[in-house]
């Protein structure tokens, strides 16, 4: 894109009406549109800032409960934030560091091995969930299996070393919590992995990119991936932030108190209310805690679920790897999570 | 956003906002106090970001099909929200939600708690939620007869008290669970969200068994009630003894 178009662009109007076309590029057409679209964006933007300042946005959430409800959407952005950056930029060092098809050479090539193996190494990435689905989307792309890559993304968050330390912490005296925990988030992501190699199909990740970057230098190729995973998976974040800070706002925790003396109720309830808080997996386990009228494995189905499906993921998930993806592979995993830590639970708790 | 210049913006948007929020303790109404440098770590990478992709020379979206998506710009939503309203720390609204009493920040889960810390100005400083912890489960009744000193924030009840509140965070405003007492023994009247340092005296209550979060209130009887300001971090981290 020529540099005066992009200043012009940035300045909030466009001038590409009054351009004539230089060149019948095929594209141009198509371009100039989405040049104007940005530009109309850009400018609602501006005029929000401008026209609405401080007193109009302040007036417009000034109710104690838009109070509460931006307070915890600006949290919730804030707090993924690095695990967001941390995950981008290891993205970027896997495009452009890692040769395509180094990774998938390394793992085993049958899905019933290299599954396991994947959420195994999840073990190595301490970070929470939002950390997780950049990587796991650059790892699809640069030629791992999509199975191992979603398993690896639903182990890591949940059985990385930070969250079994948080997870003892939370639960003192009480070793079985953290051993049920690691254990059936392990058999989750393994679960889910293998069914996904069997039914999952390739064209339901449409937005999965398999763009690998040509020409490029190594720090060219490794911004330009940072950036556009951060961009993605970021927008993606703030939808899902948008929706956890609505219902911990709407839905009342008293709620709980009512559903908790129902054995199959109270594992329900809490396995929702994991995907409807996105509280991150690290300090997920201090909830579960407190959550005390609630028998010790609906609690556990609490700390399996959250980090693999909550509104904030599936929303990335939706950004990231496509909608057809994530209306399939959240309910499944919601279910295969659910039934891993009740088996688990009956086990060890 | 096939433009590299308008990406880069956004990066340098967001990346300036978490700088801020980590150099400041403007993030201390979101999140711990812990999480400041990883902000600021991020806030330096993403302006590295925007400065490659403001001013590096690569051909941003060409050849490839698409950049990043539309969706990037809803990452300057929250930096919107941060710089025109600044959602203040959670306050009496979101505690009144809370049903039940979060419990047990501190002590083991056998109800054994520490001797209570020496008194500094004839009072013991205590956090909010150790003091709830302690009234509802300690066994041995560490509060029992110690003159006690704590800072909260009034949330008002129906009867014309109020509650003395503060709220514990693990990680983040979403997971922040409110701890509660009833002050009897003022007779002012006090406005939600009014901070206060409150000395006085536990009335000692029944503990209880541990099994489920008691909907009990701890009561303290107040023999002194300061309005102060508040403080940097309206919030505690009593991260059951760490």
């Amino acid at each position: 894109m020529p540099y005066h178009r992009a200043v012009a662009h940035w300045g909030g109007f466009s001038i590409s009406q009054l351009e004539t076309p230089a060149r019948p590029e095929p594209e141009a057409g198509a371009r100039a549109r989405a040049g104007r679209l940005l530009d109309a964006r850009l400018l609602l933007l501006l005029v929000l800032v401008a026209v609405g300042s401080r007193s109009l946005l302040a007036d417009l959430l000034d109710g104690p409960a838009l109070r509460t409800w931006s307070t915890i959407f600006v949290s919730i952005t804030v707090q993924a934030l690095p695990f967001l950056v941390l995950g981008v930029l290891l993205s970027g060092a896997i495009a452009a560091l890692v040769r395509p098809g180094w990774l998938a050479s390394v793992l085993p090539s049958r899905d019933l091995l290299a599954v396991p193996t994947a959420s195994l190494a999840g073990v190595a990435l301490p970070g929470c969930e939002c950390a997780s689905v950049p990587i796991a989307a650059r790892l699809r792309a640069g030629g791992v299996q999509p199975a191992a890559a979603m398993a690896f993304m639903l182990a890591a968050p949940a059985i990385n070393p930070v969250v079994v330390v948080s997870t003892a912490v939370a639960f003192p005296g009480r070793p079985g919590m953290v051993v049920a925990r690691f254990l059936a988030s392990l058999l989750t992501s393994v679960v889910v992995g293998l069914v996904w190699s069997r039914l999952g199909r390739e064209e339901w990740m449409d937005r999965a990119r398999s763009r690998l970057v040509e020409g490029d230098s190594r720090w060219a190729s490794f911004a330009r991936t940072a950036r556009e995973d951060f961009l993605q998976a970021g927008g993606w974040l703030v939808v899902g932030a948008l929706a956890a800070a609505t219902l911990q706002t709407l839905v009342p925790r008293t709620f709980l108190d009512a559903v908790a003396g129902n054995h199959l109720l109270a594992i329900l309830c809490l396995g929702l209310l994991a995907v409807a808080l996105a509280i991150c997996s690290e300090a997920d386990a201090f909830v579960a805690a407190s959550l005390r009228q609630f028998p010790l494995d609906a609690r556990l189905v609490f700390l399996v679920v959250g980090p693999v499906v909550d509104v904030k993921l599936i929303a990335m998930q939706v950004g990231v790897f496509g909608r057809r993806f994530a209306v399939r592979f959240a309910p499944l995993t919601f279910a295969v999570a659910v039934a891993s830590a009740v088996l688990v639970g009956r086990w060890l708790l | 956003m096939n433009d590299r210049r308008t990406q880069g913006a956004i990066l340098l948007l967001v990346g300036v906002t978490a700088l801020w929020l980590g150099l400041t303790d403007a993030a201390l109404a979101y999140v711990r106090g812990a999480l400041r440098p990883p902000l600021v770590a991020s806030g330096v990478a993403l302006l590295a970001l925007a400065a490659a992709a403001m001013l590096g020379r690569d051909p941003g979206g060409r050849g490839h099909g698409h950049g990043a998506p539309r969706s990037g710009w809803l990452l300057a939503l929250p930096v919107l929200v941060l710089l025109l309203v600044t959602p203040p720390a959670l306050g009496s609204f979101a505690a009144s939600r809370q049903a039940t009493q979060a419990v047990r920040a501190s002590g083991d889960p056998a109800g054994v708690f520490p001797p209570l810390p020496q008194p500094v100005g004839g009072a013991v400083p205590l956090p909010v939620s150790e003091f709830v912890t302690r009234a509802l489960y300690d066994r041995d009744r560490s509060l029992a007869g110690a003159r006690v000193r704590l800072l909260g924030f009034a949330v008002p009840d129906e009867a014309g008290g109020y509650q003395l509140t503060r709220f514990n965070l693990f990680c983040c405003a979403a997971d922040g669970q409110a701890y509660q007492l009833a002050v009897r023994g003022d007779r002012t009247p006090r406005q939600a969200d009014q901070w206060l340092v409150v000395e006085g005296r536990w009335r000692p209550q029944p503990v209880s068994d541990g099994i489920a979060p008691s909907s009990v209130l701890p009561v303290l009887i107040a023999e002194s009630v300061t309005p102060v300001r508040p403080p940097a971090d309206r919030y505690e981290h009593n991260l059951y003894g760490i």
